[in-house]
Formats: structure tokens, sequence, C-alpha cells
């Protein structure tokens, strides 16, 4: 966990700043059948390569915001902040 | 470019109770070559003596136990007076090891034979255990004095970082300081140099004032004496320098790590005097020793003949040299050249007699006396930390060694590690990767492919691995004391992926890391498999790549360790109480007695300082919808002026934290969570916020900006009463109101709710204000009889009450329903966190649920006792105290929900017995809350 992250409102700052917060997910209609539910709830992609995730900039400005990393090599190739419209879950 | 050289005055310690009498600036391992100690250590698993090889802080031979610290490589530590220094894994001593009896029966001790003879029967496991723990292994740690050096840690951030302080490295530190960068250049020896150091046939003139100008230069900081263990993402390096552990963090880096000489594989080539060249010039060199007897020089290249050179020129007497190459014409005067041979075996029982001679095609050639074998068969690039570092590399069979195909970002490499074994053509490589290091920091790093060379130079055109004999002890892993056969049979055994291979014949798992073995092994590997050294491949590099003292991971610990106190802190510690740990808060755990403390809560007035709890503010417009959405239960209809009891849960519906939400304008909100839990519940609403921008919702944590303390008990209103102006009474300030109130001058946010069951205020000030507050209610409590209390007074009272701790008598399975607060999960809410898990289970029978019990005495229930029902484990008690009020054990527990009705009977295991126990529906004190209501 050596690798850096860019928080929109601090930088640059070691991942040990920052709490990983899951893939991005759609958070089901309340009406939705509840295989939809068991699936967002308990099923994780644990995807190897690319993935849109939530960090949480724990221990500065407490922004939550949107990376796009790659798993295999924690590469972090973009950061940003939320944008209103997007169903991402949280 | 020799680092010192001795002069009158001595050095004396102690090796092995015997006192060795050193140079000034000698290495503890260079005063025992001269004093004629050359038996250092005992093997690993056969106690075979070993003597110096590598000398250059690679090899585990040298392995000794220093000062009380084991495991100092002796031919890095400087010797200093008064030094006791001991062989490890032997005794009495190396020389005279009783246990090297295990060499004799090392046929009955194959690869892996402990899986093989030792699983049965089972019950032996741990006697022979606790035999293998005595007799195998490398020193031990000393229990008193273990771990006591001043470790330190230090932060470097630089633009180039470049790891080697060879000729390579400097030039590439020079380059990237030249080209403006600021450099941090990284070299485990004691000065810089690489093979420069101790080989002056290498050095040109333009190069000796290299180490100064390097260490001149204002924009290179050279760090010496330190090894870099690990390459970690984005450029951060782990390096352990000596008792000191240094984290940099660079834009640029580059690996001038350059090669490690490597041991040839023949019968007794552990002896001790059998060398690596680079070894044996370095004691010439750098120690200024010399060799008490003939050396013969093995080699396939012309670093060997350098080497011989140079001992001949030191006055040492060559018994000859042996060249593998058939067709070399190389000749040194009075030296007998036996060319196209090689060695097959070294003779001798403790230390070097001879050296067995023949063919590359194994045609004996007889044997030649000698003292020492030097070796000089080719390199091993040190390319481990290139790929930890996530580069890719390829084994180029031109070189005879893995070079890199395609970079991680930022990274560089240079010299000997891409296989530039020519000084003159590293040197220029070397300088254009440093400019180019230094060019590319402040651009976004990009992984880049470079060039290599198209022959290497340092070894034969057909590299040399392993001698033509099938003797038995031909050692591939010195640490381990694997053998070219045992290598064979694991590989027989079906071990033949390199990866299964290692794990299984534990070769190169040892404290050289694969720097001597790695290369022998693949290619024992490959020819035991029939395939090329390419197709065997190599094994995952992984950190540390040198050993490291946890005590220099660990750092110091404690010291730097968050401390967080409340305002009221010195007033507790003043006034006698016990602080216990509460995350990283201090909190008053008992002033006087619990019994005195609860009586003064229950019968007059009690003050708990509640400064630790998590105090969020929430404005706007949509709060009530936020919490409507957050909490299972309502929000929307709570009245201004009100407080109300909340859950949060999860989405799988576990009850994550409690607290209160109170309602202190139509679009203010003041919200309460647990001390353990307040950064979580500042980060859930967060996350929950940043999604809804388009919300009205102004959010504050305002944790730390309130000190909070709870007046509780039946006193408690006549005591607020005398510390404000305001209307105090039932009716004014009923159970469950919320607002504002001056009290003792200070405006405060009051909350009338009793977690301790009594009539009871929690009043939140400014934090500067909070002791003036403290000491005034005490003060107007003093006729009432007032009484502070801490943590555990607090636990037994919130116990009668039934009143749970969530992450104390809850855990990761726990749901309102089973939790026995049902109440506050509102199904009837279209969405909220949790709803459709709650949902859910609200339509299946309940599995478990948590009941109040008590017993029929007072017998002691540790928190974590069993529930048993029958012999059927059912369940655990989480929280248990003796209760004043019921005159018995009381507590809470966790219990199938057939045993949770009221008065049902169920068993605890304490110790050996089973305690009955009943279940108690309703709070074990003012179960209709007559008290808390007044």
């Amino acid at each position: 966990m050596a690798f850096q992250i860019e928080c929109p409102n601090c930088g640059v700052r070691p991942a040990w700043e920052f709490h990983y917060g899951g893939a991005t997910r759609n958070r089901p209609e309340p009406q939705a059948p509840s295989a939809d539910w068991v699936e967002y709830i308990y099923s994780r992609s644990n995807t190897r390569g690319e993935e849109s995730e939530w960090w949480y900039h724990r221990s500065a400005c407490k922004l939550w915001f949107l990376a796009e990393r790659d798993t295999s090599t924690n590469h972090v190739l973009e950061t940003r902040r939320f944008e209103a419209q997007e169903n991402v879950g949280g | 470019m020799a680092d010192h050289s001795p002069s009158t005055g001595q050095v004396e310690f102690q090796f092995n109770g015997k006192t060795i009498v050193a140079a000034p600036g000698q290495t503890i391992a260079g005063a025992l070559h001269a004093a004629g100690e050359h038996v250092l250590s005992s093997s690993f698993k056969y106690h075979r003596p070993r003597g110096l090889l590598c000398v250059s802080g690679r090899c585990p031979n040298c392995l000794c136990t220093v000062d009380g610290t084991p495991n100092e490589r002796i031919c890095q530590t400087p010797a200093r007076t008064g030094m006791q220094v001991k062989s490890q894994n032997a005794w009495p001593s190396p020389k005279l090891d009783v246990l090297r009896v295990f060499n004799r029966f090392s046929r009955f001790m194959p690869v892996g034979f402990y899986y093989k003879s030792m699983y049965k029967p089972r019950w032996m496991w741990p006697i022979w255990e606790k035999l293998i723990r005595r007799i195998t292994g490398l020193g031990t740690i000393d229990p008193v004095h273990g771990g006591d050096g001043d470790y330190e840690k230090r932060n470097i951030f630089t633009d180039v970082a470049i790891i080697g302080g060879g000729l390579a490295g400097m030039q590439a530190a020079l380059a990237a300081a030249e080209g403006g960068a600021r450099v941090v250049l990284i070299d485990d020896q004691p000065g810089l140099g690489g093979h420069l150091r101790y080989d002056p046939d290498l050095v040109r003139a333009e190069w000796t004032e290299l180490p100064l100008r390097t260490a001149a230069n204002h924009r290179i900081e050279v760090i010496n004496g330190a090894t870099v263990f690990g390459a970690y993402e984005d450029r951060y390096l782990g390096v352990r320098q000596g008792e000191r552990l240094l984290r940099i963090r660079a834009a640029q880096v580059v690996v001038a790590t350059g090669a490690w000489e490597r041991p040839y594989v023949f019968e007794n080539n552990d002896l001790p005097g059998v060398l690596l060249a680079s070894g044996a010039q370095r004691l010439v060199r750098l120690e200024h020793c010399t060799f008490d007897g003939p050396v013969l020089v093995v080699t396939d290249n012309a670093q060997g003949y350098r080497a011989a050179r140079q001992l001949k020129g030191a006055g040492v007497t060559l018994a000859g040299l042996v060249d593998t190459r058939a067709d070399s014409t190389e000749a040194i005067d009075g030296v007998t050249i036996h060319r196209g041979q090689t060695i097959t075996a070294a003779t001798g029982s403790s230390h070097v007699t001879g050296a067995k001679l023949a063919t590359l095609a194994g045609e004996k050639k007889g044997t030649i006396g000698c003292r020492w074998i030097v070796q000089a068969l080719g390199f091993t690039a040190a390319t481990s930390l290139l790929y930890q570092a996530g580069c890719s590399l390829e084994y180029d069979p031109a070189l005879d060694q893995p070079v890199v195909k395609k970079y991680a970002a930022g990274y560089w490499s240079t010299g000997a590690v891409n296989g530039f074994h020519d000084p003159q053509a590293a040197s220029a490589e070397a300088r254009s990767v440093g400019a180019a290091a230094a060019a590319a920091v402040g651009s976004q790093p990009v992984p880049r492919v470079v060039e290599r060379p198209t022959s290497s130079g340092a070894t034969a055109v057909e590299p040399n691995y392993v001698a033509p004999t099938s003797a038995k002890k031909q050692f591939v892993c010195l640490c381990e004391d694997v053998t070219v056969k045992d290598v064979g049979d694991a590989i027989d055994e079906g071990y033949s992926n390199i990866e299964t291979l290692k794990r299984y014949s534990t070769v190169s798992m040892g404290p050289c890391q694969g720097k001597m073995c790695q290369a022998a092994a693949i290619a024992v590997c490959a020819r035991h498999n029939k395939q090329t050294i390419a197709q065997t491949g190599v094994t995952t590099a992984r950190p540390p790549d040198q050993p490291v003292p946890l005590g220099v991971l660990a750092g110091r610990g404690v010291q730097f360790t968050l401390v967080r106190q409340t305002a009221m802190h010195d007033w507790h510690v003043r006034n006698g109480a016990t602080m216990s740990d509460a995350g990283n808060w201090k909190r008053p755990g008992v002033y006087t007695t619990v019994e005195q403390e609860y009586d003064a809560v229950r019968n007059r007035a009690g003050l708990i300082d509640v400064s630790t709890l998590g105090k969020l503010d929430l404005r706007g417009e949509d709060v009530s919808k936020l919490l409507e959405y957050i909490y299972p239960n309502k929000f929307a209809n709570l009245p201004v002026g009100r407080v109300r009891y909340g859950v949060i849960c999860g989405e799988d519906g576990i009850i994550l934290d409690d607290g209160t939400v109170s309602r202190l304008g139509s679009e203010r909100y003041f919200i309460t969570t647990t001390t353990g839990n307040a950064d979580a519940i500042d980060s859930w609403f967060r996350s929950t916020l940043v999604c809804r921008p388009q919300w009205d919702i102004r959010f504050t944590n305002v944790s730390t900006s309130f000190a909070a303390m709870n007046l509780a008990g039946p006193c408690s209103r006549e005591i607020l009463a005398k510390l404000t102006t305001s209307d105090v009474s039932a009716e004014r300030w009923p159970y469950l109101a919320a607002g504002e109130l001056t009290i003792a001058g200070v405006k405060a946010t009051v909350l009338r709710i009793g977690f301790v069951g009594e009539l009871g205020y929690e009043i939140h000030v400014p934090t500067q204000y909070g002791l003036h507050v403290w000491e005034a209610i005490l003060e107007a409590g003093r006729e009432f009889g007032i009484a502070p209390f801490g943590l555990e007074a607090q636990r037994l009272l919130r116990l009668e009450k039934k009143h749970f701790l969530p992450g104390v008598d809850t855990d990761a399975l726990s749901n309102p329903l089973e939790a026995d607060i049902g109440w506050v999960v509102k199904l009837e809410k279209p969405d909220f966190i949790g709803r459709h898990s709650l949902d859910r289970v609200s339509q299946r029978p309940l599995r478990q649920k948590l009941v109040g019990f008590r017993l029929q005495d007072s017998t002691p229930i540790e928190a974590g006792s069993l529930v048993l029902s029958g012999t059927k484990v059912t369940g655990r008690v989480t929280s248990s105290g003796n209760s004043p009020a019921v005159g018995t054990t009381i507590g809470l527990a966790w219990v199938a929900a057939d045993q949770a009705h009221d008065g049902a009977r169920f068993e605890i295991r304490v110790r050996d017995s089973n305690v009955p126990a009943f279940v108690h529906e309703a709070p074990f004190y003012d179960p209709a809350g007559e008290r808390l209501k007044s």
C-alpha cells in the first residue's frame, strides 16, 4: 500500500492517508427484486485491472471522491470529485 | 581508493572467548582472517564448518552474534574494542561442533525429510519440533536486550533516487545533479566505488576523484552502509541503515545495483578456504590481509586473471590458475595455467587442502595442493529490486542474465545490472541514464524501453554454473544446506516448477535471499528438467531483499502514538482517576470505588465526562430527508426541542452504531455517536452526502469543539437549577427535552437523557469552558453529595437498565430486531439504508436474541462465556456485573430464540461447570422508567 493517490482537494498523497470505499456500484431501487439486493449487498466483482472506486481522504480533508485504479498494479489513473446525476452507490 | 589503512593503534575484541587484535578500520571478518580464524560458523542443517566467501555482506557464512545481536554480517561490521563476537548454531565452537555428526547422517536427511519422517505418530511432532529448533537455525534472540536499539525513522523526498554507488551509480548521480535534480544515492558498502574500490586494475585516471566529487556535490546526498530492501509502488523505497529506517519517495529511480559474483557448484564448495575472487580482492585491498598458503584461481573470464595478478602482487603464492576456456591465451608470469579444465572438488575437512581438476567433459586431471580456492566464474545481475518494482525482465542468453524488457513507471537501470560489465561502456550509459532521469522529473512517469549491450564480457560464452561431477556434497544453497542432489530429488518428486522447487527444497529462502544461489538453482533445475534457463524462469522477488530487524520496522512505537485528552483530563488525573484507553482517548475508569460512585449516582448525583462522544451539527432544509434515509427510525416527525434515540445500520441490516438525534431548530439537528465509532459515522454521513450535492445540508463535525458531561441522579435537577436562571422544572424540561441553557455563564446544548437510568442531563459546552462548567457543577452539587464517576460505574449502571453498547454487546451479525430494539425499525418508511435486509429479517423467525439474564448468586461471569442448551452451544455472554439493585450477577447474552422468553433457564459455562441463568425481559432497575422520567 505504498502507492499514491491524488486527492482532488489536497493533491498527491500516500495511500495510507486514505480509506478504500469499494468499487462503485448502482444501488437498486427500494422495490427491486430481492435477488438484485442480495447481489448489491453481498457480491463484489473482485476486478483484476481497471476499476472505478470510492476513496475517502480520512487523514486530512475527509472528502469522498472517485478514482480509477488498476487493481493489479495499484496504479491510479485518475481521480475526480463526484458529479450530480451519477448513480455510483453510497 | 582504499577506505582505510592500518596504523599502530590496537583494537581488541573477543571471538568465541579468544582475544583477537584488529588493525584500526578493519572489519571483524578481516581481523579474524588476519588472525588465522577461518571457521566462522556452522551450517544450518548439517553443521558443516563455513568461512568467508563473499566478504561483501551477501552470503550467510559470516553471520555471528555480536554483543548479543544475532545474525550480524561481520564482514561489514567494523571491529571495535571490547566487542563480544560469537559463532552461531555450533556447540561448543564452530571448529569443534559436536553436532557435525549430522553431516555423516546426511543421507538420512534428504530434502523435505521432516515432512516425510516426522509426521507420524502425530503426538511426536511437538517433541521433534523442539529438538529441531534447538539444533538448527541462526542465532538466538536476547530476550532481555533484544530490540533495545535506538531505532529511528526518516522520510526522504527526492527527485532522483539512485540505488548503488558503484561506477554507474556515481556517474548517473553526477549527471542527474548536473541536470538540476536533487539526488539521493544509496549504497550498501562503507564507501562509494563498487568494484573500483577493490579492483584497482579497473580504475581509469579520470575516475579516481569520482567518489569525492559525488560526495561533495551539493545536490547529491550520499547514504552509505544502507540497503534498499524493498521497492514498493510509486517509487517508494524501504531502506535500512543500521538501526534506522529510511523511507524514500522519489520521482525517478535509477537501479544501479550491479552484479554479485556467483559461487561455482562443486564438491565441498562450502569448505572454509573457498572464496569468491571479489572476496579475495576485498581482503587484500580493503582489509590489508594476505593469504597463509598457496591460492588456486579458477576462472572463465578476465576478472580471474586480474584477481590472480593482484594477489601475486600482494605477495601471495599462486598454486596455479584454472581457465575453463581451452582457447584463452592470457598468461601470468610464473603461474601454471590449466586451460580447458575446471575444478570438481575441494579436498580437506575443516579447511581446503587441495583441488581436484577435470576437463569440462569430466575427464579427471588430478589434484593440486592448495590452501585457498578463489573462483571467478561470472556474475549474477542484481535484478531483484527491478522485479519488485514491477519491471518485466527476460533472460538474455548472450548476456547470461535477465534484462529489463519493460520498465515500471519512473524506473531506470544502468551498469552491470543491464549487462554492461565493461566499465567504460557502463560509465557512458550511466551518464546518459542519469541525465534522462533528471530530465524526466516533473513529468508524468511513463514506462520506457531501453537498449542493452550485445555481449557480456563478464562470463564465458558458455557460462559455468555446476562442475562436471556427480558427487553428493555439492552445495547449491549455502543458507539452507541444499545440494545438487537435493534439487534433483525434489524435481523427481514432482516439484519441477522453479516456484514449487523453491518452497519444497527451501533453496534461495535463507538469509542471502538467492543472491548466492539463485543462478545456480535455476541452472540445476533447467539441466534436470532438460529446459533452457529462459524456459525455467525465476522465482518472484519480494521484499525484503535483505534481512531487516523487526525493531527497525517497528521503530520506537509508543512514543509516537497519538493520545487524545479531554478538556477535563488534568482534573481527572489530579483527582485520582485511573485512566483507561478508549481508542486514542484517555477516559477516567474509576476515581474512588465503583461501589461509591454507583451509590452517588443512584442516591444523590454523579458527573461523568463524555466529551469523547462523536458530535455532528447538521443544518439545512434537507437534513430531515437525510436522517430518514440514514436511520431506520423516523426523525422528520421529531418536534423541535426533543431528542430521540437512533440506531444506524448498514445495507445488510447490521447495527453499526447508536446515539442520539436532537432537533434544535426546524432545520437544525445535533447528533451524537459512540466514542469508538465517531470517525466511522462521520465518514458514513459524508459518503451519503457527497452523492447528494443538490441537497441543502451543511454538515459540521463538532466532536472536539464541545466538551460534554452527564449530570445524573435524583438531585441533578436541583444542582442544575443553582447554575442557571432558566426554568428547568420537569414541566419545562421533561424527559427527552433538548435545547439550550446557560449554565454557569456558559451557553450549553442540553439533552435530558439517562443512559444510566436516572434523571439526567447531557451538557455540551465549548471545549475551552469544559473544565469551568465541570468544576461549577461539582461545586454546586457538593451540598447534595455529588461525586464524579468513571466508565466502570457507568458500565454497571447501564447494565442494570439493559442498555447495550454497540461493538461490545453487538457484533457483525447483530441486527436491531434480534438485539431487542425492533421498535426503532420503521419498515413502513419507503426507503432507508438497510430497509431491504431488515424487511427480510422481519419475515423470518428470529434466530438469536440479545437478552438480560440474572444468576441465582453472585458467581462472576466473564464476557465471552458460552451459553449452553444441554450440551449445545447456543450463544455467549457479552457483558456482566454484580448488580447492587438485584443482589446477584446480571448480564447481557446472545441466546437462541427459543431460550429468549422471560424466566427461561439456560446455562453458562464457567470454567469446568455450568451455572444456571434466567432470562430477565424487563430492565433490572426501575423497569417502568419512573426515575428516568421524573
